[in-house]
């Protein structure tokens, strides 16, 4: 009997009545530890726009860089957006950020030192045309929204946007359609092209009697190894990385025409010398010769087209850097050019 | 009859389908398929620098995440021969320590669960609690720790960390003898626990069985001898049963809990001060390196070119763990609810087991049945 009477007192009580009228579940107060990850926080205004965070998220599409619309006073802001579905609260963003104060906070990882820091680079990057075959991978591949635009049938960056992450030079399937060049201390970079094209002409000219003796339809392999260049470039521009693209790209790109004269089959009939379009050749009388002047020669191969008696010999030398025993070389390859089966 | 439990059934943790040949309620044999939860990890690795390869082998194991970051950490170390300074080092064995502390209390607590023993279960369950917080103090989160990196660890621990680890584990420690207590002494079960699911010797070793189910039927292995750390600054002998049944590998789950507790106060009495990382600059080449996971041998085999990692393959314990309960456990066992409880004791982690297949390239054939191999 009392513990119904108790039982009732329960109902009776002011609390009771509170608990019905007025309920509402209150929130717990969780602390989280000094230490918790939680989603990494933007500060927005801190930004650089230098793409670190998006090049070291080992989640896809979890963090992306956006702008916002330029208007009057500037350009606009530029910041990372955390989709918080793809996000794995790894932290690695905030560890990254070059700025300071930080850009991404999360947990303590911001205030890590830092050992693996992607900084802005000093590329600039281009699309060629011409090589360029449209498969759009660059765009997709980009983390700015219209850095890469299609314009008129043509792929095109846009310079003003671009935080030369390097993305698109990974994606592009076509070597040497996207582009990454230096833009700092252009005219050093021309002098090194200048040094690799002389030296290598040099190269070859040295190697003369061996091209004379080369049957037709054969290809005559040389090496120059790249140590005879590479002092002399790092005294033009003493910076490794820069030196060695730069003559890599120069030498994937470059073609040497090579022009030889065999004196002896000469039988002094003058064609070429009317043939000639710069007058490097010239016939003297008196001692009935016909001399070539190699310093006005342009390579035109008009001489080598009109000769009936083979004197002229006519090759292209196509190059690689590559690496043979530990040492970096440049290969190069010489062929008997296929007009002489006319 | 052939009676199917899974791939979704409230009796697994994971999906997985096992097959049991019954006769009556006896079972006499079974068979298991995975093939449901194959996410592809060591391929999405490939062409990615270790900074982000670290994050994702975390993500491996949803519960001993910790040893897989360890393994990888080590394992490019060893490439790039170079090893974490002492104080990173014995931080390494504090958190693996935990890690396998929470890992050994869930897995006991599953094991109560499918013998019915719903007390036990939510004991066990709130204790691993204690293990979880002093994880989440010391390295921020409680399971995806992202903790280890290459050449140490990733945050220095504090005094106020240390202490409050240790104040954690005296927690764990004053209730665990009665946990042990009430399972080992307990009338009923025992008698549960006891000859049921049995693996001899010869059996686990037939079955490549590692971890405490191999040490349970008697196979005196566990890699952190031979861990270089434990090797140099701890006193270590490994804990390891005769009789090969249930109860062997629920006690000595429970008792490997205990010489954790043990090893990390032996951890945080000789950790020095010093420098928690150091600057590793990656080499190119092949390494392996192995490591005593909670549920037992987990092995990586990387090869870098020095920056991206070209192949990595991983291998973990689960899939032997699991392979040998299906051939030599589940057998000739009374009843069906004793093949749930057997197949729960061997600690299955599904997640990180799907990665084995054996290709025959002449007959263009792919199974998963590891012992039929000819």
């Amino acid at each position: 009997m009392s513990s119904v009477i108790w039982y009732l007192y329960e109902f009776a009580r002011k609390s009771f009545f509170e608990g019905v009228t007025d309920a509402k579940s209150k929130h717990d107060i969780v602390e989280k530890p000094d230490r918790f990850r939680d989603f990494p926080e933007v500060l927005k205004e801190y930004c650089i726009a230098c793409g670190a965070c998006t090049q070291s998220c080992p989640s896809p599409h979890a963090i992306k860089l956006v702008r916002d619309g330029d208007n009057d006073d500037g350009e606009g802001q530029t910041y990372p957006v955390i989709n918080t579905r793809a996000c794995i609260r790894c932290g690695f963003c905030a560890e990254v950020c070059p700025t300071e104060p930080k850009t991404l906070l999360c947990g303590e990882n911001h205030l890590i030192r830092e050992e693996f820091n992607i900084i802005p680079s000093k590329r600039q990057y281009t699309v060629d045309d011409f090589l360029c075959i449209k498969c759009k991978k660059c765009i997709k591949s980009c983390p700015v929204d219209g850095a890469i635009i299609e314009r008129d049938n043509k792929i095109a960056v846009d310079q003003s946007k671009c935080i030369s992450c390097g993305n698109c030079l990974e994606a592009c399937p076509v070597k040497g359609a996207m582009k990454g060049v230096f833009i700092d201390n252009l005219e050093d970079q021309k002098a090194i092209i200048r040094l690799v094209v002389n030296t290598l002409e040099e190269f070859i000219e040295s190697k003369e009697d061996e091209l004379q003796s080369l049957p037709s339809e054969k290809l005559l392999k040389l090496q120059l190894p790249l140590s005879k260049i590479w002092d002399k470039a790092l005294q033009i521009l003493p910076d490794e990385e820069v030196a060695l693209e730069v003559i890599e790209n120069a030498t994937d790109r470059l073609k040497i025409r090579i022009i030889t004269w065999d004196e002896s089959k000469c039988e002094k009939c003058r064609l070429c010398v009317d043939e000639c379009p710069t007058g490097a050749i010239t016939y003297s009388p008196d001692e009935n010769k016909v001399e070539r002047d190699s310093d006005k020669c342009l390579r035109c191969s008009n001489c080598y087209q009109t000769c009936p008696f083979s004197v002229v010999k006519y090759f292209i030398a196509k190059f690689l850097l590559d690496e043979v025993d530990g040492e970096k070389v440049i290969l190069i390859t010489l062929k008997e050019s296929q007009l002489a089966n006319r | 009859m052939i009676l199917p439990i899974g791939p979704i059934h409230p009796g697994l943790k994971e999906p997985l389908r096992l097959k049991l040949h019954t006769q009556g309620e006896k079972v006499l044999k079974a068979e298991i398929d995975y093939g449901y939860v194959h996410r592809g990890i060591e391929k999405i690795m490939e062409g990615k620098t270790w900074q982000k390869c670290i994050y994702l082998a975390e993500r491996v194991c949803g519960i001993c995440s910790y040893e897989h970051t360890q393994t990888f950490a080590e394992t490019i170390e060893k490439i790039s021969d170079v090893r974490a300074p002492v104080r990173a080092q014995l931080l390494r064995v504090i958190t693996n320590e935990l890690d396998r502390i929470q890992s050994h209390f869930l897995a006991n607590s599953t094991y109560f669960k499918a013998i019915e023993h719903e007390t036990l279960f939510m004991y066990v369950l709130s204790l691993r609690e204690h293990a979880m917080d002093a994880i989440e103090l010391l390295t921020g989160n409680r399971v995806n720790m992202g903790w280890n990196v290459v050449g140490g660890v990733r945050m220095d621990a504090k005094n106020i960390h240390l202490d409050a680890i240790l104040e954690k584990i005296s927690l764990i420690e004053k209730d665990l003898d009665r946990y042990t207590e009430i399972f080992s002494e307990g009338p009923l079960v025992g008698l549960r626990s006891k000859d049921v699911g049995k693996m001899t010797r010869e059996e686990a070793l037939k079955g490549r069985a590692v971890g405490p189910i191999g040490r349970a039927s008697g196979l005196k292995h566990d890699l952190r001898e031979q861990h270089h750390t434990y090797r140099d600054y701890l006193d270590f002998d490994p804990i390891w049963r005769k009789e090969g049944d249930n109860y062997a590998r629920t006690m000595n789950r429970f008792d490997e809990v205990a010489q954790s507790i043990d090893l990390i106060r032996q951890a945080i009495d000789v950790l020095p001060d010093g420098d928690i990382r150091t600057k590793v600059d990656i080499g190119s080449g092949y390494a392996e390196w192995r490591n005593e996971a909670p549920r037992g041998e987990v092995a990586y085999m990387i090869e870098t070119n020095g920056n991206l990692i070209k192949h990595i393959s991983i291998r973990t314990p689960s899939i032997m763990n699991i392979d040998s309960c299906a051939k030599f456990m589940l057998k000739d066992v009374a009843t069906v609810s004793d093949a749930v409880a057997t197949y729960a004791s061997a600690d299955p982690c599904i997640a990180c087991a799907e990665r084995v297949a054996i290709i025959d390239v002449d007959k263009g054939e792919t199974s998963k049945d590891i012992y039929n191999l000819k």
